[in-house]
């Protein structure tokens, strides 16, 4: 799968695909290392090209504080959707899980880009919203089942 | 009769001993004396705080739950790991079929038996 296939750049023409992507710049993440930390500043969205990315965030777990994987993304996904929405911080933190190649591509550039090119802006954004709605909608799901087995306990 | 003067007498001789004894409890310290223990007083007061039934500082907050897991911190992540993969896949089932059933489906995840 070619990064021009990212789930971001659905519905893209080729060629449209490939300009945006040489708007932004390859970056390799060793196994263990970390793309982004939770609250700092996004800068910028993240595709996938090779390997494996989680999603995590911090746990209280005894004295100490863990990291508890919450999502994981892989090759042509993308992650880091807080660089393209205010107020451009990251909500979790971002680890590599094996050795992994992204293309990192930078807010002012691409929104350049868009409003220079409103349909593909349109499709990206479009497939932004589908990601940003498919993770709304499992966590709600996830939350309810949650508090039904809460809501359970307190009854019995 | 004489009983009568008997303990009228007991009565005076007792009420005399009540006046004697309240006569030395109020009577003054030596001026200097007493001088010295009111300013060792007002300083013992004033080191008191003023709300004397309250506490000075502000009320802690409760302290956070603190989760201790029974087994090795590796294996505890494993099952939350486990847990969470489990609860997206089975939110997931319920997106593309939503129904009741599938949002309130059981998992196998050890961490909610």
């Amino acid at each position: 799968m070619s990064i021009e296939q990212a789930d971001m750049l659905h519905g893209v023409g080729a060629a449209d695909a490939a300009r945006l992507i040489a708007l932004g710049s390859r970056v390799h993440v060793s196994t263990g290392a970390q793309l982004f930390e939770l609250g700092s500043e996004a800068h910028g969205v993240y595709l996938i090209e090779r390997g494996r990315i989680a999603l995590t965030l911090p746990m209280r777990i005894g004295a100490g504080q863990e990291d508890v994987l919450v999502e994981e993304r892989t090759t042509g996904q993308m992650v880091g959707w807080s660089g393209l929405i205010p107020p451009h911080r990251f909500t979790l933190k971002a680890l590599a899980q094996i050795d992994t190649d992204v293309v990192v591509l930078p807010r002012a550039p691409l929104l350049e880009f868009f409003d220079a090119n409103p349909a593909i802006g349109y499709v990206v954004m479009r497939n932004l919203a589908s990601v940003v709605g498919q993770r709304l909608q499992v966590f709600q799901a996830m939350w309810l089942r949650e508090m039904q087995r809460f809501v359970e306990t307190r009854s019995s | 009769m004489v009983m009568f003067l008997m303990v009228l007498c007991m009565s005076v001789f007792g009420l005399a001993v009540c006046g004697l004894a309240f006569g030395a409890a109020t009577r003054g310290l030596p001026t200097g004396e007493e001088a010295a223990l009111t300013a060792a007083v007002d300083e013992r007061l004033a080191a008191v705080p003023e709300r004397f039934f309250v506490r000075d500082a502000a009320p802690l907050p409760a302290p956070a739950a603190v989760l201790v897991p029974k087994v090795p911190i590796e294996v505890f992540l494993a099952q939350i790991e486990r847990h969470v993969r489990l609860e997206q896949a089975a939110a997931e089932s319920f997106l593309s079929a939503p129904s009741l059933e599938s949002l309130h489906g059981r998992t196998v995840s050890p961490l909610v038996h």
